[in-house]
């Protein structure tokens, strides 16, 4: 057995484990809250990465630390997307929602494409050529960093639904619509402020892709099918669902890639195959539990 | 202190409730009586925002309330126990009883006191405290409900068929908890299919026939009139 390159897949897997968790995250928490498929998500962690490449690009401003710009920024453009798209049709059939985030997902891709043309691009730091040497494995700095800001996310969202006051009103709503207003919720305003908080994953979303892909208008969409795929598998609307769910597609993709010839390119397509694995073992997903 | 004025309900091109008037003073116990489907329930979920009435109005304390939504109505005072319990069944039985607090300001500061008190009301949830609340029995998921709703300390609690579907036991302990909330000073008005019980109960009841009030007494007047007793009490 070739002991260095196993553990290298390992680590590798792990590591985009935690990138698809953060995008992950977003489009649970608006499935658990709102009901909604967002399929648009992916497009606003598009529009983080290009927020980011930008701000690198004309003003300089480090990769990571313009989170603090992306997340309020996305965070502001949820709202509005909110406000103006998904609030008049929160009624309508599920099929009408899907083409709702399905059209304006198409829309902003290709308003990214006039905008920024398909050039792909990419954000280069001091430090984007480092690496550790942990043991027998090597492993990228900004790869390293990108996964702690992930964790420290989900934790960070983690705590933000148990203890705090709007985030319990989040998990209520996602449980019961009409039992969060008896208890005093304006459960309309909780939609709004989970959608934007969504957004705004997404938008630290993609500052941490900018830095570890390149940028261009369908790397969103790429990221939201990963995403989807990763649902599926964890079962949908909750959070150690998305987790474990990412876990398993990083690690998959990774040894696919190390182990099966000509395997990078299978690696790509392989979140398909587990998601039809899933559908017909178990469809509730591995951390899955039929609801009421 | 809550006054119906003139209601009308339709659900689509069917009305439900027809020119419903009716009031309840401070402190006291109302029941609505009626069978399946006459509209009692409609006219609970008009009181707390959940439905808005197409003509009519409804006055708490003199203010207008209908038209706010249901989350302002709670803050203004009244909480419901609703019909079928809408509880959060993957939150624990404290989490629940501690949302009926969360959101309501005058309520949050008195949390603790009021999660007593509650417990004094019903000792089996303290015993249940952490477990999840979807897992409890239909009694004992009533019993959370009623809590959640008394967490709110509301002036008026609105309770929507608290017996329905619950063992002989469970349904003493249920009237017995709203006799209990009301003599402590909070209004009751409770809706039923139980007649004979929620009219032993009650200080005035109203009887409910397809969408319309057809009769209006004290309890013990209507579990003595001839037509009550025919029609709902099988004598």
């Amino acid at each position: 057995m070739d002991w260095p390159s196993f553990f290298q897949s390992i680590a590798n897997g792990v590591l985009i484990a935690g990138l698809y968790a953060s995008v992950t995250l977003g489009l649970t928490l608006v499935l658990g809250v709102m009901g909604i498929v967002n399929f648009a998500h992916g497009e606003l962690v598009m529009l983080g990465a290009y927020s980011t490449f930008w701000l690198f690009t004309m003003l300089g401003i480090d990769p990571l630390l313009s989170i603090a710009i992306t997340a309020p920024l996305l965070f502001l453009v949820g709202i509005f997307v909110y406000r103006f798209t998904i609030r008049p049709i929160l009624k309508d059939p599920p099929l009408n929602q899907l083409l709702l985030t399905l059209g304006l997902s198409i829309f902003l891709q290709n308003l990214a494409m006039i905008l920024w043309k398909t050039d792909s691009r990419s954000v280069i730091t001091s430090y984007s050529g480092m690496s550790l040497h942990l043991g027998m494995v090597h492993v990228g700095a900004t790869r390293l960093i990108t996964f702690a800001i992930s964790v420290a996310l989900t934790a960070v969202l983690i705590v933000f639904l148990h203890k705090m006051r709007l985030g319990k009103a989040m998990r209520a709503v996602s449980e019961n619509n009409t039992g969060s207003w008896l208890v005093g919720i304006n459960v309309q305003k909780t939609y709004m402020l989970a959608f934007g908080v969504a957004c705004a994953l997404a938008g630290v979303s993609g500052s941490l892709v900018s830095t570890i892909m390149y940028t261009y208008p369908m790397v969103g969409f790429k990221l939201s099918l990963k995403a989807f795929c990763i649902l599926i598998l964890g079962g949908l609307g909750n959070i150690s669902g998305a987790l474990l769910g990412s876990l398993v597609l990083g690690l998959t993709e990774s040894f696919v890639g190390t182990y099966v010839p000509e395997g990078s390119g299978w690696a790509e397509g392989i979140s398909f195959f587990l998601i039809i694995v899933v559908l017909i073992i178990k469809p509730t997903g591995l951390a899955g539990t039929r609801r009421e | 202190m809550l006054k119906l004025k003139a209601i009308d309900i339709n659900y689509g091109d069917i009305q439900a409730l027809w020119e419903i008037s009716l009031r309840v003073e401070e402190g006291e116990l109302v029941a609505i009586v009626g069978s399946n489907g006459a509209g009692k329930s409609t006219i609970l979920k008009t009181i707390s925002g959940l439905i808005r009435p197409r003509n009519g109005s409804v006055e708490f304390e003199g203010k207008r309330i209908d038209g706010l939504a249901p989350d302002r109505i709670v803050r203004a005072g009244i909480s419901m126990v609703p019909e079928g319990r809408e509880l959060f069944p993957r939150m624990s039985v404290r989490e629940n009883l501690e949302m009926g607090a969360t959101y309501i300001g005058r309520a949050r500061a008195q949390a603790a006191r009021s999660l007593e008190h509650v417990h004094e009301l019903f000792p089996v949830l303290a015993q249940r405290a952490g477990q999840l609340a979807g897992t409890l029995s239909g009694g004992e998921q009533q019993m959370v409900a009623i809590g959640r709703a008394l967490m709110a300390k509301p002036r008026i609690l609105i309770m929507d068929e608290p017996s329905l579907g619950l063992a002989p036991l469970m349904v003493e302990e249920v009237f017995r908890a709203a006799r209990t909330v009301n003599r402590e000073g909070v209004t009751v008005i409770l809706v039923e299919q139980n007649v004979r019980q929620s009219l032993k109960f009650a200080h005035r009841g109203y009887v409910l026939e397809n969408g319309r009030i057809v009769m209006e007494g004290t309890g013990k007047e209507l579990s003595e009139n001839r037509h009550v007793k025919e029609a709902y009490l099988g004598l």
